[in-house]
């Protein structure tokens, strides 16, 4: 975790702090997407939708109640929460494409909803502005400010998922990815941690749009497009699924990428489609599958089998 | 123990289990025979929960747990293994144990420890080791699950069943595809648990099991044909028309 934060703090001498800021937000995002794809095996096209969702209800908690950072951060947790409990009652049912795709379809409703269908109060394409009013030194309009809250926001998201996912509970998970059927046997109630599991991702994309809200201080549907899960699932790709730092690692290489492509050529799609063919097909375990596999080599070929005890 | 009634599983037009009615007594040890493909195996499954019967009633005691699901009928003190050794291959070995021994899917267990607690803790690490002792793959502890030998898999799958401290354990072929010298090391364990748990035993290679069930069924075509002592059911003609007749090398094997 400390690497984290040095990681960000040193990146901030070679690259505008405001990218790091966003990075950190979409770290958050991609964490909370490999808890359930890395982690449980359940590959979802539709993740964004509850970042839309706690996007929107930040910027409607600041438009219409008050410009308060801690109001518009529990509106959308709660807003996320509350959609996905409901939601993943329906889709923990759902496996393989099927999950990928009824998820697909609720982001596509989810992305009309912002677009027209709730235009009254999303504004619909036009976007939705909202301002935070400082408390103290907490003021979102000063870079470091922002980039210091958000940064620390990612440390709180990264420590908690790690706790999860070190716990037996995360032992589960990754046992419901391999054979969720045999689980079944070991008297645990599947469906339910599959639930559990998803509430949690859902919510902290949840928590990640609302960060989202309050740095930018404009919300669109665009924001929350089906497109966007591309992003997510590219970032986890690099980095490597199935690990906490290759979340983290994913998401800052693949924004930066972004950035420097899109700042120095104009159509930086094609890029984006030739390296996923590479991720798919040579570098299936991403940046710290292969530092993992380097290190066990290492150690192997140093130390005898009696270090590899628990 | 468990009983079935008239237990019957269609598959489309096909019938693989045809109106069973079977009753394991708690503390004895039962085995069940017969050619491949006669619903051994689909029996074991509707027993389990892992598939519901198409007819039928099955009661743990005096439960009807006919509609129970898998996870339930576990709480209840009913494990299994499967006919292909089933461990968690990404995990280490003593991962594998983890959820079983720390049974934190029961009501009122360790909320905290489950969710936040560190899986590599002393008390979870000493019951991971003890239950691993048991079948003697303690000093395999550490190691990936994937690199064990098929036979270590069965044990550690053994193992696992074990650490849920079962009263009904249903083991589905665990001989099969074993060395003569891994044989013996389940038969021994098997023999040990068979103190306190009352085992049935899906088993091809007969011979290996005759000192250790009191009762043996023997099912062909879905239908159970002879039921009682092992000897007896073995000396039994029809048992030895269709069963013997087709798979002599197998079953002797």
């Amino acid at each position: 975790m400390a690497f984290i934060a040095v990681a960000f703090l040193l990146l901030t001498v070679i690259m505008p702090m405001h990218w790091l800021t966003d990075f950190a937000v979409f770290c958050i995002l991609v964490l909370s997407f490999d808890l359930l794809y890395g982690y449980m095996g359940r590959l979802s096209f539709g993740h964004v939708l509850y970042y839309g969702v706690g996007m929107y209800a930040a910027s409607l908690a600041l438009v219409h109640l008050a410009p308060n950072p801690f109001l518009a951060i529990g509106a959308g947790i709660f807003a996320s929460a509350v959609l996905s409990s409901a939601l993943g009652f329906i889709v923990v049912r759902t496996e393989g494409a099927t999950f990928a795709l009824v998820n697909l379809a609720l982001n596509q409703i989810g992305f009309w909803l912002a677009m027209s269908g709730l235009q009254a109060y999303t504004r619909g394409e036009d976007g939705l502005s909202s301002s935070v009013r400082a408390i103290g030194f907490l003021d979102f309009y000063k870079v470091p400010v922002a980039f210091g809250f958000m940064l620390v926001c990612l440390l709180l998201v990264f420590g908690l998922l790690r706790m999860l996912t070190r716990s037996p509970f995360g032992i589960l998970i990754r046992s419901i990815k391999e054979n969720e059927e045999r689980v079944k046997f070991l008297g645990y109630d599947t469906l339910r941690y599959k639930w559990l599991t998803f509430v949690i991702a859902a919510t902290l994309a949840g928590f990640a749009g609302t960060l989202h809200a309050l740095v930018k201080g404009f919300v669109a549907p665009g924001d929350m497009g089906p497109l966007e899960n591309a992003r997510v699932i590219f970032a986890v790709l690099i980095g490597g699924a199935g690990n906490l730092y290759g979340a983290v690692v994913g998401g800052v290489v693949f924004e930066t990428m972004i950035n420097l492509l899109a700042t120095n050529i104009a159509r930086w799609e094609m890029f984006l489609g030739i390296m996923l063919l590479v991720l798919v097909f040579w570098f299936r375990r991403g940046i710290t599958g292969y530092i993992a596999d380097l290190a066990q080599k290492l150690s192997r070929s140093r130390g005898s089998p009696a270090e590899r005890m628990p | 123990m468990i009983s079935a009634h008239g237990l019957t599983k269609r598959f489309g037009s096909q019938t693989a289990v045809d109106q069973i009615n079977l009753r394991f007594v708690a503390g004895q040890a039962s085995g069940i025979i017969g050619p491949n493909g006669s619903g051994k195996s689909t029996l074991f499954n509707m027993l389990t929960g892992h598939l519901p019967p198409s007819v039928g009633k099955i009661e743990f005691g005096e439960l009807d747990i006919t509609a129970l699901p898998p996870h339930e009928r576990v709480g209840l003190g009913m494990a299994r293994t499967f006919q292909l050794v089933s461990v968690f291959d990404s995990m280490t070995v003593w991962e594998n144990l983890v959820l079983s021994t720390g049974r934190f899917a029961d009501r009122g267990s360790r909320h905290r420890q489950f969710f936040f607690g560190p899986a590599r803790s002393k008390t979870i690490l000493e019951d991971c080791l003890g239950a691993l002792e048991r079948v003697g793959l303690q000093d395999k502890a550490g190691a990936r699950t994937s690199e064990l030998s098929y036979g270590d898999k069965r044990m550690l799958e053994i193992g696992i069943a074990l650490s849920l401290k079962p009263k009904l354990l249903l083991l589905d072929e665990p001989l099969a595809g074993l060395s003569d010298h891994e044989i013996g090391d389940v038969v021994d364990l098997l023999h040990e648990m068979k103190q306190n748990c009352t085992l049935v035993i899906i088993e091809h290679k007969i011979s290996k099991i005759m000192g250790l069930i009191e009762r043996l069924s023997v099912l062909n075509d879905g239908v159970l044909i002879c039921e009682g002592e092992p000897e007896s059911v073995l000396s039994d003609p029809e048992v030895r028309e269709c069963y013997w007749g087709k798979q002599v090398s197998n079953a002797e094997g």
